[in-house]
């Protein structure tokens, strides 16, 4: 087997007569942020669903840690530790901002049904736990005064905080980030990403999209280019930024 | 008629409802789902404690069958019906409950048809008072009712009753952060039928018959009534939603007898009823009661020794 932690080969996905994603190969190897980029309608999120399990392919294939994914239900993706982040929050608002944290752990014990009501002991000693952990996550999001107060009540960007915070609160191996730096403002989207590098020191793999290529390019160690469904250039940031077929894919020139 | 009798009825009616109403609670308060066929399994747990009982089993084991045999056809249901969209499930789920009582209701071998069949009580003791006998139903129903509170209380503070109520907000968003959706929602239908048809089994042993026009689809919407005024979400909600419910219920019936009204007072009493739900939905959505926090024993030590965490994170 090929080493490497996510495999995407011929995948392709068509709405109608439209190829949203056609024939994409990309491989995310262990380590490191890894961006992807390209002009809006390009088909970025749509292969971040399909990888997700959210969109079954039309065709290809999808490994994760060498076991094909393409066939598995999106809560059984997330077990294997390919977690997401959407990119627009998708928090539960009635819940607080702590639950939302915990909901998202993998591994509970106490979310099965008989576990919950006859083994009470053996889930109560791990909630301790995962609240701490979400308390220091939280923290490290500065919301930590939050934790109690219903997550509806968040502003717009400290949702955007929650719902990464949530993915990582999941202990993910790889996370898919969608604009984790959209609508907030440049210099907390700069922190942001300074943490998520803290994460990626600790093993956590980061798959990032991101229109904030000044940020996502200080902080990417590989990224790839996305246009009309294709993955058009991969390469290190200061590569892409010298290859000319970048600025015609982003600036529409001929 | 004896006064106090009146309101020993009322309480085990209270009970029983209670009952139900923890169920629906379970179902759409905390799981989401839209519960439109609640009498359908009320229906079945009363037919199966009648069919047992004739053939002699003792009562325990009648209102047992009654809870399990709900409890397979509240799976069975879910099977299709949890991939419909949930206004369709709303549908389907109603459909189920009129089917049912039409099959009863003209298959006469099964269980007497439009006559029903006569049950006899669970408990019934050698020249016992009307009184005694209502004091056992009461005893009865609210051990019944204790152990569906408990259960559903129990449920809904644990990362079980956490992961409900993040597939009733955004079922999607659940099922992307591990959650199966379709599992817990199975299982919550089936709990919930299970409760239904032990409350169904005591409803029928306490007015001694069943007969399908016990069982209309108003009994659905009334325990919807109870649920939604009590508040959704809160098990404390529910019940007081069901006694409300039923103290009006029964206070408007003696009310007609001494208002003279222009109307039929038997009609009058549904169109409060609607004008309540518009009522408690336009100004009150969240019911008397509001929603209980999700109190797991770790989450509550947090919370009241937030400053201890917090001094002892930094």
């Amino acid at each position: 087997m090929e080493e490497g932690l996510l495999r995407v080969r011929e995948v392709s996905k068509h709405f109608g007569g439209v190829y949203a994603v056609n024939g994409v190969n990309l491989d995310i190897n262990h380590g490191g942020i890894y961006g992807l980029v390209g002009p809006n309608g390009s088909g970025k999120t749509t292969l971040f669903n399909i990888i997700l399990g959210l969109h079954k392919p039309d065709q290809g294939v999808i490994h994760f840690k060498d076991e094909c994914i393409n066939n598995l239900a999106p809560h059984q993706i997330y077990e294997l530790g390919l977690v997401n982040a959407f990119q627009i929050p998708r928090l539960f608002y009635s819940l607080s901002v702590l639950d939302n944290m915990v909901v998202a752990a993998r591994g509970q014990q106490g979310d099965k049904l008989f576990n919950s009501l006859f083994r009470r002991g053996r889930w109560q000693e791990q909630e301790k736990g995962l609240i701490e952990e979400a308390l220091d996550i939280l923290e490290l999001v500065e919301l930590e005064q939050w934790a109690f107060s219903p997550a509806g009540e968040l502003s717009g960007g400290q949702r955007k905080l929650l719902e990464v915070a949530r993915g990582l609160m999941a202990k993910p191996t790889l996370l898919l980030l969608d604009e984790p730096a959209a609508g907030i403002n440049p210099v907390l989207g700069k922190r942001i990403f300074q943490k998520l590098k803290d994460f990626s020191h600790n093993g956590i793999v980061f798959f990032i999209v991101e229109h904030r290529l000044e940020i996502l390019f200080e902080f990417a160690s590989w990224v790839y280019v996305m246009d009309k469904g294709r993955i058009v250039i991969a390469g290190q940031p200061q590569d892409i930024v010298d290859d000319p077929t970048f600025y015609a894919v982003y600036l529409g020139e001929e | 008629m004896d006064p106090l009798l009146y309101v020993f009825d009322l309480i085990v009616f209270i009970g029983i409802f209670g009952i139900v109403s923890l169920s629906l609670n379970l179902e759409f308060g905390f799981a989401g789902l839209d519960n439109f066929g609640k009498v359908a399994f009320f229906l079945i747990g009363a037919y199966t404690y009648a069919l047992l009982s004739q053939i002699g089993l003792p009562f325990y084991l009648c209102l047992i069958a009654g809870g399990l045999i709900s409890a397979i056809w509240g799976l069975v249901i879910s099977l299709p019906a949890l991939r419909l969209r949930a206004d369709y499930l709303a549908i389907a789920i109603l459909a189920f409950g009129e089917i049912l009582r039409l099959i009863v209701k003209s298959e006469d071998w099964l269980a007497g048809g439009d006559w029903g069949v006569t049950v006899a009580p669970a408990i019934s003791l050698a020249g016992a008072s009307h009184r005694v006998d209502a004091l056992i139903n009461i005893a009865l129903v609210y051990i019944c009712l204790f152990i569906c509170f408990l259960v559903v209380q129990l449920l809904a503070s644990s990362p079980y009753g956490r992961a409900m109520r993040a597939i009733r907000e955004d079922e999607v968003a659940a099922e992307a952060l591990g959650k199966d959706r379709s599992k817990h929602k199975a299982q919550a239908l089936m709990l919930g039928s299970a409760m239904a048809g032990l409350a169904g089994g005591l409803y029928a042993q306490y007015l001694h018959c069943v007969l399908p026009g016990m069982f209309m689809p108003m009994i659905t919407f009334t325990v919807w009534i109870m649920v939604l005024l009590g508040g959704p979400g809160n098990n404390w909600g529910v019940l007081l939603g069901a006694a409300l419910v039923e103290i009006f219920d029964r206070g408007t019936n003696i009310a007609k007898d001494y208002v003279a009204l222009p109307i039929d007072p038997s009609n009058l009493q549904y169109i409060l009823f609607g004008a309540l739900i518009i009522f408690v939905l336009l100004y009150r959505p969240q019911g008397l009661l509001k929603e209980s926090k999700i109190g797991t024993k770790a989450l509550r030590l947090a919370h009241n020794g937030r400053r201890a965490f917090k001094s002892k994170g930094s």
